[in-house]
């Protein structure tokens, strides 16, 4: 930018050098044309022209400066400025610094995850995710093949429609079988997305339906696994026992359609041809897909979601057994997807990043507050810059310049610290079955809106300070300088306004703050009915590593029969599902002759679980029994609800014997255990049915073992009692049931870490705004006070005096704050537990403790200006 | 008549008429700085003398307000000079100059007359 008007300058010296060279060489020529001598003609042109330096000086003052050299030459004005006062430029910088960092670093979180929900895909914004039925947090898969594919071939609404499952499975084939996460894929998948392939093909339309044997490699699966083998393509490899051929590489950062989740290999929907019925059935297991649709350009959502309800209710009456229960339709954009990640992204993080706002707002009003201060006592220099013909725009130019340069520092140090503190996201993360991908990004978008704060930033603490300035009359100024006690009633009452403003924004903060600590508090103190603390589970890939129904059944009993005999474990049992990891399953259930309201959801969880599962979790059975070994395959079909099924399907009846028919099937009631907590412990409790682990074997085993002391000791013992069966048998996430239920509360801890340190920023700037206005009045008021006291008044008066002021401000912002505060605790109700958004202890410690602060920061000034010998005072100034 | 007498007949210009006799003589046609300072000093027979400290200030100034445009061309005598063009808005600049003028003119010599009224009585 610099070298433009340099340039343009130079030009324009050289052209004025010509032009006076020019008018010298035709004085001269006239002269020698009326007979002087060469010499004596350019000695009297020259003397008649006068100084050339001074005509070319004159003659550049009427160019008038180029906006950019007059901003150059503020710039360094404003430079010289802060470099004045080091102290103001550090600390601002740095309170400018953290506030933008914290924006950024929020929003960055909400750019890798909301905003890139498919990295990758092309036209993100057309793409709508679909869910049948009721909605909620992490829903189960709402579409069988058979309707999707109904959906995809009949609907007028959708350029594309993608299905997909996501599952894992074992790479084996090689030393060690290794987990690896795929997806199940419908043939156009990649194409609704817009991505190409790095290597080969993806699939083709004819492979959707049929077997086909082939896989896509994901790249980063490629890269470690195949050691980026460029002649992949059209080799074998061997997954959970079948050999299959990859017939093509994803582009690099492509990791499949699940925001949030990462596949590492996608096949066709049923590559090896033995899942024939999921293929062909429409209800139970065989609802098992997620869809996304690509609108047609112009349709909107809501007329995609109405073509959809309609094909829906044609589907629905001609298949009504398979549909029963809730079937709308309703569609989601990418950014809150429910499925994946982004449902629980959507709920939190935009309320942090409002709170992150909050402290930008305080820092600039506190920044304001010392802008002001400082401008106030430089009034004097500026008034005799304006009486010497400095123009108010200028100064008003100046003062901005100074916010400006303050906040583009501060931002440029921001977007240095923000690809660092964006990766903090991961943290909040434990380690978890899920393949979860959740980090910040850093991309443009971050950076505009780093650009965004900053400049906010500048407007709010240069240039409104600037504005304000600018409007006294520079006469009045110098004038009022040796009168003035307070510095001007209007100063006054833009800094009260700034002190206020701090306090107001603060409470909110701090009271948000709170009530999200106190909720982690109470997540972690409530009881989820079962025990958390002397358990151990562990994953064993036996379905993903390929074996047979019979063989996984027998190598079942051997784990559990090698598992119990370890000392140290109590109990052990077999399950399919860990409560609180934001895993569910969900199920049609109603019991034989239920007629279900028109629209009922008829959903229930359940889950798979072994003999002794309640006894090793400590569940109390109500009535009834637990399952035995002896309810096998051959056993008839037994089922034990909870207390909430219980009373939803048979209120004031005994559950006991009744007749329930999940997935087609009727089971007999032959238990009924307490309620506990199933995905987070402030949900409202959803009925629960589980089935017997021998009987209806479920998709994941899962060792669960009770311990007589600390579970994690056991962790190599177990693992290694399942290698003796088989060493091939792969065993994953072997950790303590206290670990794998912290996923139910990371955004709690999420919530109250950041609100918590946004809160304690925002008491800082706030008691130091209130701190610095009101040393600075009282400063102002040394000469006033001496006098006072001169004339008797005791040091209690001038205590009250200096106190009552900034106590008025506190009240005042306290007052403005609590309403602010209890509009805005409604936006995070949702968020709360165990506590109301208007908890008056909460509300009552806050503003205590914002208020005893605020006191405590006049005090320090009261105190001071109270020990004052009156003598010294009324001599200053 | 000498130099030294010459500069004595010299005419401190009134502020603001360098202005309007500059874009006068543009009216007769784009001229160059020299050939202006000729042109006035012709005109005036020799009583104005602008000064080229005076005269080039004045014409990037009325180039700035765009009351005239200047462009390079080769003079009469193969000479490369900037020309200077009176605008239009240089024009009506003129007709409103010349009005200011012709009243102030108007005004200062009723004065005049009337002091000369007077002391005759």
């Amino acid at each position: 930018m610099k070298w433009v008007p340099s340039f343009g300058f130079q030009r324009r010296k050289r052209e004025l050098q010509d032009e006076i060279d020019a008018h010298l060489q035709m004085a001269i020529a006239d002269r020698v044309a009326r007979g002087e001598s060469a010499e004596s003609a350019r000695q009297a042109a020259e003397r008649e022209f006068g100084s050339i330096p001074l005509v070319q000086d004159v003659t550049r003052d009427m160019w008038g400066r180029g906006w950019l050299e007059q901003l150059g030459r503020d710039l360094r004005y404003a430079l010289r400025q802060l470099r004045k006062s080091p102290g103001f430029t550090i600390t601002a910088t740095t309170m400018l610094t953290v506030a933008i960092c914290a924006n950024s670093t929020v929003f960055s979180w909400i750019d890798g995850t909301m905003l890139r929900p498919i990295p990758g895909a092309r036209d993100m914004g057309d793409l709508v995710s679909l869910q049948r039925g009721e909605r909620n947090f992490s829903p189960t898969p709402p579409f069988s093949y058979l309707d999707y594919r109904d959906l995809r071939e009949q609907n007028h609404a959708f350029a594309g429609m993608l299905a997909y499952h996501n599952d894992w499975i074992a790479l084996t084939g090689g030393a060690q079988p290794e987990r690896a996460y795929i997806a199940k894929v419908s043939a156009n998948f990649f194409d609704v997305l817009g991505i190409k392939p790095m290597l080969g093909r993806f699939f083709l339309p004819e492979e959707e339906s049929r077997a086909a044997p082939n896989v896509v490699l994901g790249y980063s699966l490629w890269k470690t696994r195949y050691a980026a083998d460029p002649a992949i393509v059209g080799k074998s490899i061997e997954i959970a026992r079948h050999p299959m051929t990859v017939i093509g590489v994803a582009p690099e950062g492509f990791v499949g359609a699940a925001p949030g989740l990462r596949d590492d290999l996608w096949v066709t929907l049923d590559p090896l041809g033995n899942d024939v019925w999921r293929m062909t059935h429409r209800s139970g297991g065989a609802v098992w897909l997620i869809v996304i649709g690509r609108l047609r350009p112009g349709v909107s959502r809501g007329q995609a979601a109405q073509d959809l309800d309609t094909l829906m209710q044609d589907i629905v009456a001609a298949y009504p057994d398979e549909h029963l229960g809730d079937n709308r339709i309703t569609l989601d954009p990418m950014w809150r997807s429910p499925f994946g990640a982004n449902g629980y992204m959507a709920a939190t993080l935009p309320i942090l990043l409002a709170f992150a706002a909050v402290v930008l707002l305080l820092t600039c009003a506190n920044l304001a507050t010392l802008t002001l201060v400082r401008f106030v006592s430089r009034r004097r220099e500026l008034a005799i810059r304006q009486s010497l013909g400095a123009n108010r725009m200028q100064l008003v130019r100046q003062m901005m310049l100074e916010g400006a340069v303050l906040s583009i520092v501060a931002g440029a140090v921001a977007l240095v610290l923000t690809p660092w503190t964006s990766k903090t996201f991961a943290w909040f993360f434990p380690a978890n079955a899920a393949p979860l991908v959740l980090s910040g990004s850093l991309d443009h978008k971050v950076v505009i809106g780093i650009a965004v704060s900053s400049l906010l930033a500048a407007m709010l603490c240069g240039a409104l300070p600037a504005w304000r300035s600018s409007h006294t009359p520079a006469a009045e100024v110098l004038k009022a300088e040796s009168a003035s006690i307070s510095g001007g009633s209007r100063n006054r009452k833009l800094l009260s306004g700034l002190v206020v403003a701090q306090i107001a924004l603060s409470l909110p903060l701090l009271l948000c703050s709170g009530l999200f600590l106190r909720t982690l508090r109470n997540l972690a103190a409530a009881n989820p009915g079962f025990e958390q603390d002397h358990v151990l589970t562990a994953s064993v890939g036996l379905n993903i590593a390929g074996y047979s129904n019979d063989q996984a059944q027998l190598i079942r009993h051997k784990i559990l029969d090698r598992v119990s005999a370890l000392p140290g474990v109590e109990v052990a049992s077999l399950t399919d599902w860990i409560p609180m990891t934001l895993i569910q399953k969900r199920n049609d259930a109603y019991p034989e002759g239920y007629v279900p309201h028109p629209h009922e959801s008829l959903l229930v969880e359940n889950a798979e679980v072994g003999p002794r599962y309640f006894e090793s979790l400590h569940i109390p059975i109500l009535e009834g029994r637990e399952f035995t070994l002896n309810d096998d395959e051959k056993a008839p079909s037994v089922i034990i609800v909870d207390q909430t099924a219980a009373r939803r399907y048979w209120p004031g009846q005994d559950p006991l014997g009744k007749n329930l028919r999940v997935w087609g099937h009727l089971f007999t009631v032959v238990g009924v255990a307490r309620n506990s907590t199933h995905t987070f412990v402030n949900e409202s409790p959803e009925p629960m049915v589980y089935i017997s682990y021998f009987q209806h074997p479920g998709y994941e085993t899962i060792v669960q073992v009770k311990t007589e002391g600390n579970p994690v000791d056991l962790e190599p013992a177990v693992e290694n009692a399942i290698h003796g069966i088989d060493p091939q048998l792969p065993v994953f996430d072997v950790r303590s049931m206290r670990e794998s239920t912290q996923m139910a509360s990371i955004f709690a801890v999420l919530e109250s870490t950041l609100a918590g340190m946004f809160a304690l920023i925002g008491l800082i700037l706030a008691v130091t705004g209130i701190y610095g206005v009101v040393a600075y009045r009282t400063q102002m008021r040394t000469h006033e006070i001496g006098i006072r006291m001169a004339l008797g008044a005791s040091r209690v008066d001038v205590l009250r005096l200096v106190l009552v002021q900034g106590l008025w401000l506190t009240g005042i912002g306290l007052a403005l704050g609590l309403a602010f505060a209890l509009g805005l605790t409604r936006m995070i109700v949702r968020l709360l537990y165990g506590i109301g958004a208007n908890d008056p202890v909460t509300v009552v410690s806050v503003v205590m403790l914002l208020g005893a602060m605020s006191l405590l920061a006049c005090y320090l000034p009261a105190h001071r200006a109270m020990r004052r010998n009156p003598v010294t005072a009324i001599r200053e100034l | 008549m000498s130099e030294k007498d010459q500069y004595k007949n010299r005419v401190e210009l009134l502020q603001g008429t360098l202005d309007m006799l500059i874009l006068q003589t543009l009216q007769w046609g784009p001229q160059h700085g020299y050939g202006i300072v000729q042109a006035l000093r012709l005109r005036s027979g020799d009583v104005l003398q602008v000064e080229t400290g005076s005269l080039y200030p004045a014409l990037h100034r009325l180039e700035r307000q765009s009351w005239v445009q200047s462009e390079w061309k080769q003079s009469e005598s193969k000479q490369k000079a900037r020309y200077y063009r009176i605008t239009a808005k240089g024009k009506k600049q003129l007709a409103s100059d010349l009005g200011r003028w012709e009243r102030i003119v108007e005004a200062i010599g009723s004065v005049m007359y009337v002091k000369q009224e007077e002391s005759e009585s």
